[in-house]
């Protein structure tokens, strides 16, 4: 009986709860220029503990891919430099986590901007781009 | 070097000293990073143009006015960054045309300021803060990134009138938050962490310990609660974070507050005049926000900016001062690629790149003035301080009017 290669090569996904957060330094870029690396650099990125990248096998810089419902953007992989129990990723409230934010509010209109679930994968493709975020789905 | 009022937050902080050179911005003292690059400047202006061509700013405001007058059911989204008097002037172009008329506070701090309006909360202003409060407590809210002065010009550090002694003895910060945030850093030692949704079993908690009963959770909240019982006066300064995770139930922050009378309430403001536009469609309506003039004022959530868009319910859109393509779900702002869009906005957004019309206008508090509400509710004048050839929100709000 053969091995099953395609077992090893497949990148393994994981599901993770990501909450946002706002970051100043973040907010000072998107002031300046909202179409510049700084706020690109600062928004398509998610924190996670120690633990969490461990368990998963991710390192910090790695390119990662969120995918839900919603929909699916590539952000590079950060450690949290806070002290985190872990369980619980975090972006900066920007377009790339909105995102994978649901549209469904139960009819009361405020989404769930800070309660999102997706599946977190390694990625190959480039970090998303905002021009990418603008064409309208 | 002149003095102006930041528009960065809804601090609206009066004692910015800015250095001006050739009629340009040189040099921003006293502000955050947030408020310095505001006041600073975006690198993109927006131009006026008309389907995507440059076009001048009258025909780009004929263009507009003829767009919502076509509509069957317009929308006026926005307004958290315009000065009172074009938020007025809004209010009665959403009259006119019988628009739904709706702002970021319809998916931010609608909830609680609608009940601070209606006075189901005690609340203060920042002054009392500084003067007398000696309980801080910081729910789902960092200052520090979101209100970066908040904690030195009112809060924690100043020495206020019976507060002498400020942070080092008189004042006791804690932070409840689903991570460790700047602000939590801050209050070492005070930091509670709640799982993401857990607010209302913390005030449950709270509310069971100020009771004297015996609560089923983490021992630590009777410690907090002790705090909370002690305080003389006391402040829960709420967050996004909060309000987004008792947003079924808003009303158990107003149970809280009535078992500690010594508190205050005071929804933190991100949009630096929010609070102002809650303020002006409630005297008008009697809501802060989702209404649509149908003769009279009618309000709904379908009227909300998100449930208009996600159930595309809307043919025009005029955003002003706001981002919805930055701001809401990737999800439901489809709808904006199948109805005309305007633009309002001192600088390219993403929204602009995708509008029918776009309206460049001045950015206030540094180009334009007029006034604003504090996030405590004190109006705050906004002294314009440097010339320029832009229209302020209020004269594009009165071309549209006139062009209608």
């Amino acid at each position: 009986m053969g091995i099953d290669i395609g077992k090893f090569l497949k990148n393994p996904e994981y599901e993770i709860k990501i909450t946002t957060y706002r970051d100043i330094f973040q907010a000072e870029a998107l002031e300046r220029d909202r179409f510049g690396e700084e706020y690109r650099k600062l928004s398509a990125a998610i924190m996670m503990s120690k633990n969490d990248m461990k368990r998963m096998g991710f390192k910090p810089g790695d390119r990662v891919k969120l995918t839900n419902d919603n929909g699916s953007i590539v952000v590079e992989l950060r450690e949290s430099k806070r002290e985190e129990p872990g369980g619980v990723a975090f972006m900066v409230n920007s377009p790339w986590s909105n995102a994978l934010v649901s549209g469904d509010t139960g009819g009361r209109g405020i989404p769930e901007f800070k309660n999102i679930s997706a599946m977190i994968s390694l990625a190959k493709e480039e970090v998303t781009t905002i021009e990418r975020l603008i064409i309208v789905r | 070097m002149v003095t102006c009022t930041c528009t960065g937050c809804a601090l609206l902080c009066e004692d910015i000293d800015v250095i001006i050179e050739n009629n340009r911005v040189k040099e921003v003292k006293n502000a955050c990073r947030r408020g310095a690059a505001r006041i600073r400047g975006c690198v993109n202006r927006l131009e006026p143009s008309v389907n995507k061509k440059q076009a001048d700013i009258d025909t780009s405001i004929k263009k507009a006015a003829e767009i919502l007058k076509n509509a069957r059911s317009p929308m006026l989204f926005g307004w958290g960054n315009s000065t009172c008097e074009a938020q007025v002037k809004g209010i009665e172009l959403a009259k006119r045309l019988n628009a739904i008329i709706d702002d970021n506070s319809s998916f931010c701090q609608g909830l609680l300021i609608e009940r601070i309006l209606k006075k189901k909360f005690r609340t203060c202003s920042l002054e009392d803060i500084r003067n007398r409060a000696d309980v801080l407590i910081y729910w789902g809210s960092d200052a520090q990134d979101s209100q970066p002065r908040h904690l030195s010009r009112f809060s924690y550090f100043p020495r206020g009138e019976h507060r002498q002694h400020g942070y080092e003895e008189d004042r006791t910060a804690a932070v409840i938050d689903v991570r460790e945030s700047s602000t939590a850093k801050i209050c070492k030692g005070h930091f509670y962490r709640i799982p993401t949704g857990g607010d209302r079993e913390l005030i449950l908690a709270l509310m069971d310990a100020l009771s004297g009963k015996v609560p089923k959770y983490d021992k630590r909240v009777l410690e907090l609660a002790g705090i909370m019982k002690k305080a003389e006066c006391g402040a829960i300064f709420a967050g996004i974070g909060l309000t987004y995770s008792i947003k079924d139930d808003p009303d158990i922050l107003v149970a809280l507050a009535d078992k500690l009378p010594n508190f205050n309430i005071m929804p933190m403001v991100g949009h630096y005049n929010m609070r102002g536009f809650n303020e002006n469609l409630f005297k008008e309506t009697g809501f802060v926000n989702r209404i649509r003039f149908e003769g009279r004022p009618v309000h709904n959530d379908g009227y909300a900016v998100v449930e208009a868009l996600r159930q595309k319910s809307i043919d025009a859109l005029l955003v002003i001062g706001s981002d919805p393509l930055s701001s809401l779900p990737g999800s439901i702002v489809s709808h904006l690629a199948d109805i005309p869009v305007i633009c309002i906005d001192p600088c390219v957004t993403l929204t602009s790149r995708i509008a029918a019309v776009t309206i460049p206008c001045a950015v206030s508090g540094v180009e334009s003035g007029g006034s604003a509400v504090r996030m405590d509710g004190r109006v705050v004048e906004l002294p314009g301080i440097i010339e320029n050839n832009h229209l302020s929100d209020q004269e594009i709000m009165t071309g549209l009017m006139e062009a209608l």
